[in-house]
């Protein structure tokens, strides 16, 4: 026994153009492809924009003035400096330098002092008397200083009320610290600040204390690079725009789009099977109790994420005595993969459940009355009758129940926490880029997420309205065509209880070779 | 009747298909994922440790680069680091996370730690001090000579939130100097009519520095090292050390650690390498 009069009916399927599979797929495919194009075209252009600002000729850290003809490779800026001894030298308070380092540049609040290695100068041709030659090393000095600065002062813009003091010796004395610019100790190269009362055999840092002297007041920050004939400074033509595409593309973490994936398809599997079976169960028992279940069912829906994920975290987390009695037999889920499918879970539920519930009340009862005469199980009823005809709605469910898994934020924050290829997903990942300043992959994420659910959405929208045009085309399953004779010649506005009775009829009139069929399948 | 039947199940079979693949895809990269640290750490002398470290949030760039000088030289792998308000990783470590180093931007907090026997306090160490700045978008006009003048800066200001980022904290420290704050704790407090409308409370320090490169706050409350760590935003006066709080970074290898002999090395590490030692110079982090 079948009714295949169909109650809901989705907008794209009411639309819907009956034509050859071919033609309907091949549309789909070529709109598929026009989005993607979109979205690529909307990535590429803030990407190109951005990377242009940075595109430079010479290499990172290094600059070259080809006039003079001297360069400057391996620019690093150190901001602080460490008062710690070094393979148990003490230097006092000193700032690390790139190895090998032939010039340093130290910034103080009397002067910018300059060093450049006596060898490496007369190596790259530099005259420290020539003024020209002077002012073009200062120069290249700001510029790299500048573009290693992130963010703190600038050479640049403290010269103006400093003296710059360009010089060859090897150490300095300013008021009452003495520089000494280019210390080898241990491994590496280190540029001093010392006291500048400082006794032969006397340990820099004692001395300091002695006289209360503070050694990282002496300097502000220390610049280190290697200086070189303009020749050997390496030049690097501009990326183009597809090579900067690359690397961005190369530079991305594509895990949280695998744990989304995953832990939304897990969360999604379990919920439509839990929503399917709660939506029916409740369907079944009495007024008072559906009422307090459905309650139940539902609160998550309306309750803030973050409340659902405090709740779990009290569940489970070993704060509470209940936790610490899971933790303790083995169930510990805080902060884990499975906790961020349980926080999936937990906000799509009500979602699969509500739609699933509304699909099977809007289902007539009479018609479930009539299976149950004709001696259906319940279980048979669920399976063979309210699951085929709350399709339409069940479909829709389980889309939106997927969407708010895909999108789940504040409870897998709270329950599962951010760790990168075990809970961080789509949502997590954007907002945690965003706020360590990579606005350009919290971007891509967020194109990526419109994509996936644009081509997550349309899928099952064909999928539905595939198979409701195939519903409207005649009979649910193949070898029933008479039966569609009998729907088709019923009147539209018949209503279920006249469809029934007179299907029923017409059943009772076609007999026995009818009840033989139900009772194959 | 029969080719649309078939058709209708070669469009589930093909979604399935599809979703099949994709989960495929997913497992085999996660493998992949997983196998590349696992095959580096066996040929090292202490395979298959991975240490979960919960870092201040200032530290978001710098520990990175410390970690992958650490994992070359000795084959120690990192799960992936928690970067938060010092408040909230403590919370994290309560709620039952597994932790075997914690590294705070405040005392205070590694206190809270250390009441609750999160942490083992013989490993505890000062790690490194930092300057509390107030910051500005690159290029504006915001000129600011003296805590005094935030009461008339226009705009709003970017301030942690003092429960859970102790960068807040210690700004409200400098505020309470000036009276633009009631509570000389920096927490519990109010603030002065003149700012209170204005004062945006982030939820890590990385937040309120973002607030300001973006351009919803015209100014921040932030250590000198985020300067350096995020693009957009300069110092536009650095806060008095006498008006708040001594700023130090405390570290500790947290007592429920199953690796905590790995985890004071790596302590050690951090505060004696001189290659590591040159990281945190170049964000702006100085050894305490």
């Amino acid at each position: 026994m079948r009714f295949s009069k169909i109650k809901t009916r989705p907008e794209s399927g009411s639309g819907f153009v009956p034509g050859p599979l071919g033609s309907c797929a091949a549309r789909a495919f070529a709109l598929i492809i026009a989005v993607l194009v979109v979205a690529c075209a909307c990535l590429s252009v803030p990407m190109v924009a951005l990377a242009k600002t940075e595109a430079a000729v010479a290499e990172e850290g290094a600059a070259l003035n080809e006039e003079v003809g001297i360069g400057l490779v391996g620019f690093k800026r150190y901001q602080k400096g460490a008062l710690r001894p070094v393979n148990d030298v003490d230097l006092g308070y000193r700032y690390p330098l790139p190895s090998e380092a032939t010039l340093v540049a130290l910034a103080t609040n009397e002067a910018i002092m300059i060093y450049v290695d006596a060898a490496a100068a007369a190596e790259a041709g530099l005259e420290l008397t020539d003024a020209v030659q002077r002012d073009a090393l200062i120069a290249l000095v700001e510029q790299l200083d500048e573009e290693s600065s992130r963010g703190g002062t600038l050479i640049a813009d403290i010269a103006a009320d400093r003296e710059v003091i360009v010089t060859d010796a090897q150490d300095m004395t300013i008021g009452s610290y003495t520089y000494r610019f280019a210390v080898d100790a241990g491994e590496g190269r280190y540029c001093a600040v010392q006291p500048a009362s400082l006794g032969a055999g006397e340990d820099p840092t004692t001395a300091a204390e002695a006289s209360g002297l503070d050694l990282s007041e002496g300097a502000l920050w220390c610049d280190g690079a290697r200086l070189v004939p303009a020749s050997e400074v390496p030049v690097a033509a501009a990326p183009g725009p597809l090579q900067q595409l690359g690397t961005f593309f190369s530079g991305v973490d594509y895990r949280p789009f695998w744990v989304s994936l995953k832990t939304s398809a897990v969360a999604l599997v379990i919920t439509f099977v839990l929503g399917l079976v709660a939506a029916w169960r409740t369907m079944g028992t009495s007024s008072r109790l559906k009422g307090a279940l459905d309650s139940v069912f539902t609160i998550p829906m309306v309750l803030p994420p973050t409340v659902c994920g405090f709740l779990l975290l009290l569940l489970f987390g070993q704060s509470t005595p209940v936790g610490q009695w899971l933790i303790d037999h083995g169930v510990s889920l805080v902060f884990t993969w499975e906790a961020a499918v349980i926080s999936a879970v937990v906000v799509s539920f009500p979602l699969m459940y509500r739609t699933a519930l509304g699909a099977f009340e809007s289902l007539d009862a009479a018609m479930l009355d009539a299976a149950r005469t004709l001696g259906w199980s319940e279980g048979r009823i669920f399976a063979r009758l309210m699951l085929p005809l709350a399709w339409p709605s069940i479909a829709a469910g389980t889309v939106l129940a997927f969407a708010r898994a895909m999108g789940e934020f504040g409870c897998t924050l709270f329950f599962a926490g951010n760790y990168a290829g075990v809970t961080q997903t789509i949502p997590i990942a954007i907002y945690f880029e965003w706020m360590s300043g990579n606005t350009d992959v919290a971007l891509f994420w967020v194109i990526v997420v419109i994509l996936f659910s644009f081509v997550v959405v349309l899928f099952i929208n064909l999928y539905t309205a595939h198979s409701q045009r195939y519903r409207e085309r005649g009979g649910v399953a193949s070898g029933r065509g008479r039966h569609r004779a009998v729907s088709e010649s019923v009147p539209e506005a018949g209503g279920d209880a006249l469809r029934i009775d007179r299907e029923a009829l017409r059943a009772l009139i076609a007999e026995t070779d009818f009840a033989a069929d139900e009772k194959r399948c | 009747m029969m080719d649309l039947n078939i058709s209708r199940r070669s469009f589930a079979a093909t979604g399935a298909v599809a979703a099949a693949a994709v989960l495929a895809g997913c497992n085999a990269d996660t493998t992949a994922q997983g196998s590349a640290p696992a095959a580096a750490g066996s040929t090292a002398a202490t395979p298959g440790v991975e240490l979960q470290i919960f870092a201040a949030n200032s530290l978001e760039k710098a520990m990175p680069e410390v970690e992958a000088l650490y994992t070359e030289a000795t084959g120690t792998t990192f799960a992936d680091t928690q970067y938060k308000g010092s408040g909230d990783l403590v919370e994290q470590m309560r709620g039952g996370a597994p932790v075997d180093i914690l590294i705070t931007a405040s005392a205070g907090t590694m206190d809270d730690a250390e009441e609750a026997s999160l942490v083992d306090a013989d490993t505890r160490q000062d790690m490194f001090t930092n300057e509390l700045v107030i910051v500005r978008a690159e290029g504006s006009d915001i000129e600011i000579t003296s805590l005094e003048d935030v009461a008339s800066v226009d705009g709003n200001i970017a301030i942690g939130e003092p429960g859970a980022v102790p960068a807040g904290k210690y700004a409200n420290q400098a505020l309470a100097s000036v009276g633009l704050y009631s509570s000389d704790e920096g927490e519990g407090g109010e603030y002065d009519a003149a700012i209170a409308d204005k004062v945006v409370q982030a939820d890590k320090v990385g937040t309120a520095a973002q607030y300001v490169a973006t351009g919803d706050c015209a100014i921040g409350f932030v250590y000198t090292s985020d300067v350096y760590r995020y693009d957009g935003i300069e110092v536009a006066y650095t806060t008095p050390a006498e008006s708040h709080k001594a700023i130090v970074y405390p570290g500790a290898v947290a007592a429920s650690s199953e690796h905590a002999e790995e985890a004071a090395d790596f302590l050690e590490f951090c505060m004696t390498d001189e290659d590591a030692l040159a990281i945190w110079a170049e964000y702006g982090f100085e050894l305490a």
